[in-house]
């Protein structure tokens, strides 16, 4: 394993150990991840590489806590997570895991500024004004200050996905998990995404980011690559 | 408190997304809960009625009389009546009639009426509203006096509503003064039970009539309690009484209007029941609407719950959000439903000038239940929101 920049891999944020996942595909058991071993350090910026069907979407579904059912141990922050119940991993993953879709995921319905709040809402600790506050600041941070009542739909798709961005870091997690972040973007815009990823690398988050993309992986301090449900390094 | 504030945020937000439906499910609901209002109403409102009717007829009223069928003679005999007198207790007032007919010329033609005979306590006990004049009185009674009452009816056919000052009727070849006219308290208790005061009727002291008519048995024996605990008291005396002239009461009815009053609120209960059941199956499917709506939006929302989850929403906020949408909508279907089941009624009772009751009950029952089928039967799409895959909801595979 080879670590271009100083990571501390002794302590990693998120270590995945042994993890397997197999299911059922009309009858045909289908081996999605094999012997997975990935971990990220505190502040990284890693990209997870590899083809459509090479499990990358399954790991993301592991390490972002939307799938409980797999083989092998998890640890976030040192603690095991894995076979915990539902609600307190729904509990870890409001706080301490912020998503970014490809589809962006914003629910239609409700304006910018409310899909930023929602995860906030969710931890339910705080009171909504506040709650919106921590939304409409993540929500200037990434460039849309005067787009806050605007539905998605009156959006380009680059702010839409600077929304999803604002509504992942409401709630200051500790990872966040980006899956194919710019796939729906032309170039340009999808430069810019990046550049916004880089930003928030540089101010310390630990990011995990998914894609088949070589130009965004580049991006990343290192690529870990995925075939056949299997992590192979040093093929590349 | 702020997290609940919060659920009904997203479940109000949820119904605005799909007004339409939401409005036309609550309808659903809400005839549902106006339809067991209405009938508990019609039902309360119904047995009022025949129940005045009944007590139109005299309050705390003992009657008996002979059917005159059995072996042996069963009428009641003026002997008969002066032991009922001496023997049965907490009686208020008695009123025997005899019961006769007449031919009397009306407009020139020839016409029969009823010719009753009773005390000047009849007009209490059989509540008797005197339009004009008056009663005949005890005195009058007991000095044969050739006076008569005559019925609303035949004043308006005899004499077409004008005053029966010095008025008089021929009643067995002999002329007898008019002094009143009256009516019956409850008119339609004739409809009710055949009354012998109603239709063309002339009303001639007790024992004028017997004398005048030959008459041999008392027709009918009124004898009104004291009091309504006294009802029961009278009722057995009076039987000992026939028991001890006849043997048995073979042939005899002794019955208070509480008999009747019993079986009409039983029989007007049970018709109320059974029409609440109606109703409420009218309720059941209004609940299967509100299932029905939440399972088509629970599937439309599908990807809306994988973001909400996937953004760290429990699965009991997701269950709660839905449960509380299938309640608003029931609950609010309850509202406009008393407010039509309660209204409606209200209305009709001011337009026509009418008291119509409105069952406080029924209002909360039919409230109550909207409410609570609306939780049960959201229930199962609200279960099926919270269960969801979260990975299959967010449909990106």
């Amino acid at each position: 394993m080879s670590l271009p920049v100083d990571r501390d891999l002794e302590k990693p944020l998120i270590a995945l150990s042994g993890v397997s996942k197999t299911y059922a595909h009309e009858g045909v058991p289908v081996h999605a991840l094999r012997g997975i071993e990935v971990a990220a350090a505190r502040g990284e910026l890693l990209a997870v590489m590899g083809p459509s069907g090479s499990g990358k979407s399954t790991l993301l579904h592991v390490l972002g806590l939307l799938d409980a059912d797999y083989q092998g141990t998890y640890h976030f922050d040192g603690e095991l997570i894995s076979g915990r119940d539902g609600d307190e991993l729904s509990g870890l993953r409001n706080r301490e895991i912020g998503f970014v879709f490809q589809q962006f995921l914003l629910l239609p319905q409700l304006s910018i500024l409310e899909n930023a709040t929602l995860p906030a809402l969710y931890t339910r600790d705080r009171a909504p004004d506040v709650c919106e506050k921590l939304a409409r600041q993540c929500l200037i941070e990434v460039g849309l200050a005067d787009r806050l009542d605007h539905r998605p739909n009156e959006l380009s798709s680059g702010q839409r996905q600077r929304a999803a961005i604002a509504r992942a870091l409401v709630n200051e997690p500790r990872l966040i998990l980006a899956d194919e972040p710019t796939g729906a973007l032309d170039s340009k815009t999808a430069q810019e995404i990046m550049d916004l990823f880089l930003q928030l690398h540089a101010a310390g988050s630990t990011i995990v980011l998914i894609t088949h993309d070589l130009d965004v992986a580049s991006a990343a301090e290192r690529i870990v690559h995925i075939r056949d449900g299997q992590i192979i390094d040093g093929l590349l | 408190m702020g997290s609940f504030r919060l659920l009904l945020r997203f479940a109000v937000e949820g119904l605005r997304g799909q007004r339409g439906r939401s409005i036309l499910t609550m309808l659903g609901m809400g005839i549902g809960t106006a339809s067991v209002v209405v009938v508990v109403s019609i039902g309360l409102v119904g047995r009022d009625y025949v129940v005045s009717l009944i007590e139109g007829v005299g309050s705390n009223l003992v009657f008996v009389y002979g059917t005159g069928i059995g072996p042996k003679p069963t009428q009641l005999s003026f002997e008969d009546l002066d032991l009922m007198q001496e023997r049965v207790r907490g009686v208020g007032a008695m009123a025997p009639v005899l019961d006769d007919a007449a031919t009397i010329a009306i407009k020139g033609e020839p016409r029969v009426v009823a010719v009753l005979g009773s005390t000047a306590d009849y007009a209490q006990v059989r509540n008797l509203k005197m339009i004009e004049g008056r009663f005949f009185t005890e005195t009058e009674d007991d000095n044969l006096a050739k006076v008569a009452v005559i019925s609303k009816e035949l004043h308006q056919e005899k004499f077409g509503g004008r005053s029966v000052e010095g008025e008089s009727v021929r009643l067995f070849d002999l002329r007898f003064r008019i002094i009143g006219v009256y009516k019956e308290g409850v008119e339609s208790a004739a409809a009710l039970e055949k009354s012998e005061a109603a239709g063309m009727v002339a009303i001639a002291p007790f024992w004028t009539l017997k004398q005048v008519g030959n008459a041999e048995v008392v027709d009918t024996l009124y004898i009104q309690a004291e009091s309504p605990e006294a009802v029961g008291t009278v009722v057995s005396d009076a039987r000992d009484v026939i028991v001890a002239q006849y043997g048995s009461t073979d042939g005899f009815t002794i019955e208070s209007l509480d008999t009747y009053l019993t079986l009409v609120e039983q029989i007007s209960d049970a018709i109320t029941l059974g029409l609440m059941a109606i109703a409420g199956v009218s309720l059941l499917v209004g609940g299967i609407g509100i299932m029905n709506i939440m399972l088509v939006t629970v599937t439309e929302r599908t990807r809306d719950i994988g973001i909400r989850l996937a953004l760290g929403a429990g699965r009991r906020d997701i269950l709660a959000q839905f449960l509380l949408e299938a309640g608003i909508l029931s609950v609010s279907g309850g509202l406009l439903g008393v407010l039509i089941g309660a209204g409606a009624p209200l209305y009709v009772g001011f337009v026509y000038d009418v008291p119509v009751p409105v069952s406080v009950i029924s209002v909360l029952v039919a409230f109550g239940v909207s409410m609570s089928v609306g939780i049960f039967f959201g229930l199962y799409p609200a279960r099926k929101a919270a269960g969801m895959n979260i990975v299959d909801s967010l449909g990106y595979e």
